[in-house]
């Protein structure tokens, strides 16, 4: 007798399928479908019936569906049914109304600069929040904005030079939205003493997976803003939110160029904890030329630096860590290849870093034009794979020493990038199950790995065993990531443990009945 | 005539991977199947951990009627005519013993193709821009029109045999046959995946427990006699084991290449035909071939998605994105990694260091005496070629596939 497949109907979402195999299969960790399956289209007509009805526009053709087929991390791809570009609140409400009584998946997205397909739509409709992007109002005395979600940050920041503002701190790559970034986190090199991006929200405006518009802030709706600041967009769309800004500066740069990553790494912390510098992060070509970069808002910070700070940094000036790579390569010839491979990276980078019209009396101006610019020319390749760890100080060198050792196994070149996060004691709330580690105190650091791709063709395979050796650092040190939901979510459970993921699993159940927000992003 | 984006010829677990990327990233797939689902499948159906992971993450847990019982195994025992056994644990803890009748129908359906069972592939004409695919549904001829063809058709390819008529006359081949025994009396250990490294028995022989039953396999050059072959190890095992089973209540075979991984001679297909799976040759040591096959199935899917969306010829993305299972699985076989390195899903170098001295040496002696039974395929010389390959250039020639 043909046995019937019973399981074939899907796993309720966010929980873990019985196994049947053994209690010990797999090391006994229990792991989930990290590569969804495709919604199956069940109740799509009457919902694009009802999206018309609405006045909605709908576009349903091949074209529009598949200029979103995939993400920054270009592994993972899918196909919406159709796409629905926002234009008001008042639309993604009646989008998310439509979608939730008709059980269709919505999946939204800003930038698309998620790397493990979070803003891939498997199918439902896909929100394409870039068409709300406007600037709603600059209060200067205040040192506030109120911004629609779906801006970029460059056309944010452009918008607050007219008023010689800035923002305080945003992702390097600046091609990412405010709504999304807020979502998740963002980091930034003054992080170290602003914090992360999503920090320096004040209020936002909701459309939570019902429907309903809700303002909410600190002390407004303050559990719903909880949820959405580093909610991983489970709890609702951000619509418009307001931030806080400051006065715009250019930079003082100073290089520090160094060629162990432990050493690096103790100096950076030894600056954050000191409040010493105003910007502070490390990024390395491999692990042989690592290079802390340190800047300034004003002269009297730079000043005061110069004074008690930079005899105690261990790092060398350009010609020092010149002459340092020479004695090392003259000692080990069979490496000159990578000799040779971070001369050239120097040539193609140097230059990038200071254009004269952005550096002009050693100044550095639109910090954020430069940075962007250079992280699209010289990491950002077809595919951005960049797995990364989290943790607090005391674990973040063990971290960055395993994790280098993993990317010297897999790639010939790769680069880390790390910073420091000033973590807000009053936000602790806002932290449970995001990127920022429960045990950090003070500050929590972060690390991403990134393989330099040049021309070869990595399957999806190498790159995911390559995440996978990287992630389980993390779980080994008790960590947290930045980049956990879409493939990653299978980690999710063993970083933070089940008692917390079913805490939130709950109240995403309670805000989103239907489960259908962005769905296998984190549940 | 119907129009699709890609057709996968046979429903399989590399077929199930290949169709799971297609149908995700928004391609029509039909898949071609030319018995009727859920089909009878001869497999030990001991799936490596790697395998059962790759399933658990692309289409979720696996229901209990996908596996046998018992339902997981423990690790692989490796017995010598010396009489010295090893066993050895997978490093990842248990793993699932398929029923692959219902894992492979399990997989295909959650792969969300569309799939034509009794439909069997005929022929195909590659056009260029198009592929016209050749079938017989039910004796009735039926033809369809793809962009892509790819082969997960299993060892014996047909759709190899279109595109390479030659290729499948150059590669020795074997036959493996196995018969299920009632057991009498079985001091095997049914946890366990049994190998024998002993050249009087076969090239390949195995015993394991499936629903109360035991089997008994054997693995040999085609043209040898199944009957006498099994035998024979029916009786070694009762003579030296004590195992004492009942008549077969059951048998079966299948032809198997075991060649091309041993000596990095895999067939990847060409135009707008992809093969993969045990089609391209993939085969890990012991004869597991699913999770390999689940991997570049996956890969083949990728690759097609990749090319398509990004206007690369598809041949070189797939060889670029392969490249990486090539490595993997051609490891398994490669000496200098098995000595010095751990390719395996089970801990062959500790297992050995574990004995006496006197018992490494017989073992030694007898692997040693087990693999001269392979050197009429005189495949000695390209199995060294390619383990020198590995360390010089990161991997294995892409030269040496079709």
């Amino acid at each position: 007798m043909i046995p019937e497949i019973s399981d074939l109907a899907l796993t309720e979402p966010g929980t873990i399928g019985p196994c049947h195999v053994g209690p010990d299969a797999l090391q006994g960790i229990k792991r989930q479908q990290t590569n969804p399956t495709r919604w199956n289209g069940q109740g799509w007509h009457p919902f694009a019936a009802a999206l018309r009805d609405s006045g909605i526009e709908l576009r349903e053709n091949i074209a529009a569906c598949g200029t979103f087929a995939t993400d920054a991390g270009g592994t993972a791809y899918g196909l919406p049914h159709g796409v629905v570009i926002a234009r008001s609140t008042a639309q993604v409400a009646a989008l998310l109304k439509a979608a939730q009584q008709l059980r269709v998946p919505v999946t939204v997205r800003g930038g698309g600069l998620t790397t493990e397909g979070e803003s891939v739509a498997f199918g439902g409709v896909l929100l394409d929040m870039t068409g709300m992007s406007r600037v709603l109002h600059v209060d200067s005395a205040a040192l506030t904005v109120r911004t629609e979600g779906g801006i970029f940050w460059h056309s944010l920041a452009e918008e607050l030079r007219r008023y010689g503002m800035d923002y305080l701190s945003a992702p390097l790559n600046l091609t990412s939205s405010v709504g999304g970034t807020l979502g998740v986190g963002g980091i930034d090199v003054n992080s170290p003493r602003l914090g992360c991006s999503a920090d320096q929200a004040l209020s936002v405006q909701v459309v939570t997976p019902r429907g309903e518009i809700v303002e909410c802030s600190d002390t407004q709706n303050a559990e719903l803003f909880r949820r959405v600041i580093l909610g991983y967009g489970q709890f609702g769309v951000i619509t418009e939110a307001t931030l806080k800004i400051r006065r715009y500066t250019p930079l003082r740069m100073h290089y520090f160029y160094y060629d162990s990553l432990r050493t690096a790494v103790e100096d950076m912390q030894l600056l954050n904890r000191n409040d010493a510098s105003d910007y502070a992060g490390i990024l390395t070509i491999m692990d042989c030329a690592v290079n802390l970069l340190v800047a300034f808002d004003s002269d009297e910070r730079e000043a005061a630096f110069k004074e008690n700070w930079q005899v105690q940094l261990r790092g060398h000036g350009e010609a020092g860590f010149a002459l340092c790579m020479l004695r090392r390569y003259a000692l080990r010839p069979w490496k000159l290849p990578e000799a040779w491979y971070l001369l050239q990276r120097k040539r193609e980078l140097f230059p990038e870093f200071r254009r004269p019209e952005y550096l002009r009396d050693g100044l550095m101006h639109d910090r954020t034009v430069v940075f962007s610019r250079a992280v699209w020319k010289f990491w950002g390749s077809k595919q951005m794979v960049i797995p990364d760890l989290a943790t607090s100080a005391e674990k973040f060198v063990a971290a960055v020493e395993r994790g280098n050792a993993v990317c010297r196994k897999y790639f010939p070149h790769y680069t880390l990038y790390m910073v420091g996060i000033k973590l807000r004691a009053e936000h602790k709330p806002h932290y449970e199950m995001s990127c920022i580690p429960p045990d950090a105190e003070g500050w929590a650091y972060g690390c991403e790995f990134e393989p330099m791709m040049d021309d070869r063709v990595y399957s999806r395979d190498y790159l995911q065993s390559f995440k996978n050796a990287i992630y389980d650092i993390g779980v080994d040190l008790g960590g947290s990531y930045y980049r956990f939901g879409g493939m990653m979510k299978g980690y999710i459970r063993r970083v933070f443990g089940d008692e917390v993921v079913n805490r939130h699993l709950a109240m995403k159940r309670e805000a989103d009945p239907a489960m259908i927000l962005n769905r296998d992003v984190i549940f | 005539m119907r129009t699709v984006d890609v057709v996968i010829v046979g429903a399989g677990l590399a077929a199930a991977a290949a169709a799971k990327r297609l149908v995700d990233a928004g391609l029509e797939t039909i898949v071609l199947e030319r018995f009727q689902l859920p089909r009878h499948k001869i497999c030990s159906g001991i799936l490596s951990p790697r395998g059962h992971r790759f399933l658990l993450e692309n289409f979720g847990p696996l229901p209990r009627e996908t596996l046998h019982d018992p339902a997981s195994c423990r690790g692989v025992t490796f017995h010598f005519p010396s009489m010295v056994s090893m066993p050895m644990d997978f490093y990842g803890g248990t793993t699932p013993h398929l029923h692959r009748k219902y894992a492979d129908h399990w997989a295909i359906q959650r792969s969300g193709a569309e799939v034509h069972d009794q439909t069997a592939f005929v022929g195909l004409q590659d056009n260029g821009d198009h592929v016209i695919v050749q079938a017989k549904k039910n004796g009735e001829p039926v033809e369809y029109r793809a962009r892509q063809v790819i082969g997960a058709d299993g060892p014996s390819s047909p759709v190899v045999r279109a595109v390479y008529p030659e290729y499948q006359q150059s590669i020795p081949w074997f036959i493996v046959g196995q018969k299920f025994h009632e057991i009498i009396e079985c001091p095997l250990d049914e946890q366990y995946f049994h190998f024998w490294f002993h050249p009087d028995l076969g090239h390949y022989t195995w015993s394991h427990a499936r629903d109360g039953r035991q089997i008994v396999g054997v693995g040999f050059k085609r043209g040898d006699n199944f009957a006498k072959k099994h035998a024979n190890v029916v009786n070694y095992f009762s003579d030296k084991h004590g195992v004492r089973l009942g008549e077969p209540l059951d048998d079966e075979g299948c032809g198997e290449n075991f060649g091309p991984s041993l000596i990095n001679r895999y067939v990847f297909g060409k135009g707008n035909v992809l093969i993969t799976g045990q089609a391209a040759g993939f085969l890990n040591m012991i004869g597991e071939g699913m999770s390999c096959a689940l991997h570049s199935g996956a890969i083949c899917g990728e690759a097609v998605v990749e090319a398509r969306l990004r206007n690369r010829p598809m041949q070189e993305v797939y060889r670029s994105m392969i490249a990486s299972e090539v490595r993997r699985t051609s490891d398994q076989w490669n000496p200098l990694k098995i000595a010095f390195d751990r390719p395996h899903e089970a801990d062959f170098p500790a297992a050995l260091m574990a004995l006496g001295w006197r018992d490494r040496a017989k073992v030694l002696r007898d692997m040693w005496n087990f693999v001269v039974l392979y050197k009429e395929f005189k495949w000695g010389r390209q199995i060294m070629r390619a383990a020198l390959q590995r360390p010089l250039i990161g991997g294995y020639s892409m030269r040496n596939w079709l």
